[in-house]
């Protein structure tokens, strides 16, 4: 972590003023301009690039544990995207995405597909082709293993189709970097807050928190 | 009537092999004790070898050229995949005959009557160059030729002449100066006709009939007359079968994936050439890959809807055959299906982007069933059952629309509930009892509740009121 460390950072960095100056040259001349879902949250919509989940880019969530609203914070989104008309898939999820909570959460299910790839390559290219295909909105992601070269071709996939392809990773990777417009780290405090770290957001500062509170499980628990 | 001709020169080459082989190449055949080669593909002829030369004296310019032994079914399959294929132009084709003799291997030919499908294409040069286009991609080398009688048409093509006669009398005149050697006869006829002084086909058509009968027979005067139309030349026209079903015989075993895919390619395209003809589409179909001791591989291809795109066959096919293990090499494939249907997108108001999403989503879909397989790709639906593991199933996802009412749950299920030790008591919430399904001897007595650990995450778990255990059911993730 000397040396070829540092190195490693900067040419990371260029490759990325490299990618922005490249969609600088490509704004307006090609492809549909990138869509915007507002995340549900005034807040966290505040710190996203664009003012919420943006077509075109990938997202990394970076839970710390299973079952802090990892989610549900992006179930508006989501069922927003099945009502108009656009697919939502969800490859290799941990467990059972549960019917009955998805519906109560809005999805449309006739617009939602499970994916169930195991080897980390055929998670990827799953991912490839459907953020690639126009039909879907959003792709979300549970890759065992993904590397930066993978999140470049996650996020040409993701210009070519304008869809959000949120790829969730291990807190662990949060140490690491990686190409992707936004990193969030997600934690949840004893009474069930989510507090985003923004780890890095493209156009914001990074280093902000926003917290989220509670919704379903705190609610009917009162 | 006017017949488009296509003659297919190096067929008996590429019905064996319909890749481009950089390696010199050449189909040979042993007639007597004499082996002799047949046809060569271009890197053989660009070293000297040549048809008809001794195979010993091609072996002697070339030690390391590769020779096939030449297969008529092979040719024979090839050519009726080829007619199935040229149906899409025309109602009427008609195969021509595959001749075992060295000198006329290389006069395949196949016709289709062209007159009443010109309208169809908005004229002749929009007809013909859309055949030359889709023929092109099947790789197999050709000449046309277009004239009012068959063998009209068949020595235009051979001849290499490139204009479309369309009258008895033009094509008269057109053909007056050609060479005897050009027509389609037992090869000693031209060559005793040369000796003789008659070296072209006029000259040949303005002798006396009855003599030419005699010298060579009735037959020979009989194809006079068919072409220059002064007899009719009535055959069978092929006709397209109700099933559909290809085989392609290699020449040798192909051992990889890569090198099955030049067949398949091309018999793909010829497949989707008899799909347009017969104006309809298919959504699923079978390959059978066949091997030398082996039991046939059968694959078969599933779409979502039916289609009839080459390269979207081509593509899932693909995928499944990288994924499908063959025991050994295959010697044949076969391409078949019985049951077609329409592909939806072409009925369809074209206009409207919905079709064309829906489309390309079906496609996404069957490439990533095809990988994984048809079960790993599925959408949910919501079940009304009380037990939770029942309230929900796979389904497929285009085809429902559900207004059921849920208590709330939890984003995620575990596939089985998971016994937990509870150590103290944490707090819960969201106190839920579920009984149910005493009436299938299913039932079950179950608390749900809420736990929050540590952590901050929201644990579904309920207790077994028949035991007391504690299971952990899921995430309010």
């Amino acid at each position: 972590m000397s040396a070829s460390g540092a190195a490693t950072v900067t040419s990371s960095a260029r490759a990325e003023k490299l990618e922005q100056l490249a969609r600088l040259c490509r704004n307006g001349r090609e492809g549909p301009p990138p869509r915007v879902e507002p995340s549900g949250s005034v807040n966290l919509d505040a710190v996203l690039p664009g003012g919420g989940w943006q077509s075109g880019t990938i997202v990394e969530l970076m839970p710390m544990s299973d079952g802090i609203g990892e989610l549900r914070l992006l179930m508006p989104a989501l069922a927003k995207i099945t009502h108009s008309e656009r697919h939502v898939a969800m490859i290799a999820p941990p467990y059972i995405p549960f019917a009955p909570a998805l519906l109560r959460h809005g999805l449309r299910l006739e617009h939602f597909w499970i994916i169930r790839a195991q080897s980390a390559a055929d998670i990827l290219w799953s991912a490839e082709q459907t953020l690639r295909c126009k039909s879907f909105g959003a792709v979300l992601a549970w890759p065992s293993a993904i590397r930066d070269r993978e999140v470049r071709r996650l996020q040409l996939a993701a210009e070519a189709g304008n869809s959000i392809g949120f790829v969730y990773r291990s807190p662990n990777a949060a140490r690491e970097s990686s190409p992707a417009a936004v990193r969030l780290r997600l934690q949840a405090d004893a009474v069930g807050q989510l507090n985003i770290d923004i780890v890095k957001c493209r156009g914001a500062r990074a280093g902000m928190s926003v917290g989220i509170a509670p919704e379903l499980a705190t609610a009917s628990a009162e | 009537m006017l017949w488009l001709c296509i003659t297919l020169p190096q067929l008996p080459l590429e019905a064996l092999q319909c890749e481009h082989s950089e390696k010199a190449t050449v189909v040979t055949v042993l007639e007597g004790s004499v082996r002799s080669v047949v046809t060569c593909n271009p890197a053989a002829e660009r070293v000297g070898l040549k048809p008809a030369m001794n195979f010993t004296t091609a072996l002697a310019i070339l030690p390391e050229v590769i020779a096939m032994e030449r297969r008529l079914t092979a040719e024979q399959s090839a050519l009726e995949r080829l007619a199935t294929w040229a149906y899409q132009f025309s109602g009427t084709v008609i195969l021509g005959d595959i001749f075992s003799d060295l000198q006329r291997a290389r006069t395949t030919a196949l016709w289709l009557e062209i007159g009443a499908s010109l309208r169809l294409f908005g004229g002749f040069r929009k007809l013909i160059e859309h055949l030359e286009a889709e023929l092109g991609k099947l790789s197999y080398s050709y000449q046309l030729g277009i004239a009012p009688t068959l063998e009209g048409a068949a020595l235009l093509a051979r001849t290499g002449v490139r204009v479309a006669i369309t009258t008895v009398a033009a094509l008269r005149a057109r053909i007056e100066a050609v060479s005897v050697s050009w027509l389609n006869l037992d090869p000693w006829i031209p060559q005793q006709l040369q000796t003789v002084g008659v070296r072209t086909v006029g000259l040949m058509v303005a002798l006396p009939r009855d003599g030419v009968a005699k010298r060579f027979g009735p037959e020979v005067c009989n194809y006079l007359d068919r072409l220059t139309g002064a007899a009719p030349d009535p055959r069978p026209t092929y006709r397209l079968p109700p099933q559909y079903h290809a085989r392609f015989e290699f020449e040798a075993e192909l051992h990889n994936t890569e090198a099955l895919l030049f067949p398949l390619r091309r018999m793909l395209r010829e497949f989707v050439g008899f799909l347009r003809a017969r104006d309809t589409g298919v959504q699923k179909f079978t390959l059978r890959f066949i091997h030398r001791d082996a039991v046939a591989t059968v694959i078969t291809v599933g779409l979502s809807m039916p289609d009839r795109s080459s390269e979207r066959f081509l593509t899932l096919a693909r995928e499944r055959l990288e994924h499908t293990a063959l025991p050994s090499g295959s010697v044949a494939l076969e391409l078949s299906t019985d049951e077609f249907a329409m592909p939806t997108g072409l009925h369809i108001d074209m206009l409207s982007g919905a079709t064309e999403q829906s489309e390309e989503l079906g496609y996404t879909i069957d490439r990533i069933a095809a990988r994984l397989g048809e079960n790993q790709v599925h959408g949910v639906q919501a079940v009304a059952e009380h037990r939770p593991e029942d309230s929900w199933s796979h389904a497929a996802p285009e085809d429902k629309r559900q207004h059921l009412d849920f208590p709330d749950r939890p984003l995620w299920l575990l596939p089985e509930p998971k016994p937990l030790q509870m150590s103290g008591m944490p707090s819960l919430t969201g106190a839920e009892r579920i009984e149910s399904g005493w009436w299938d001897g299913g039932d079950i007595r179950r608390d749900y509740f809420i736990a929050r650990t540590q952590q901050g995450a929201a644990l579904w778990i309920f207790k077994d009121l028949r035991d007391g255990s504690w299971h952990l059911h899921g995430f309010w993730s």
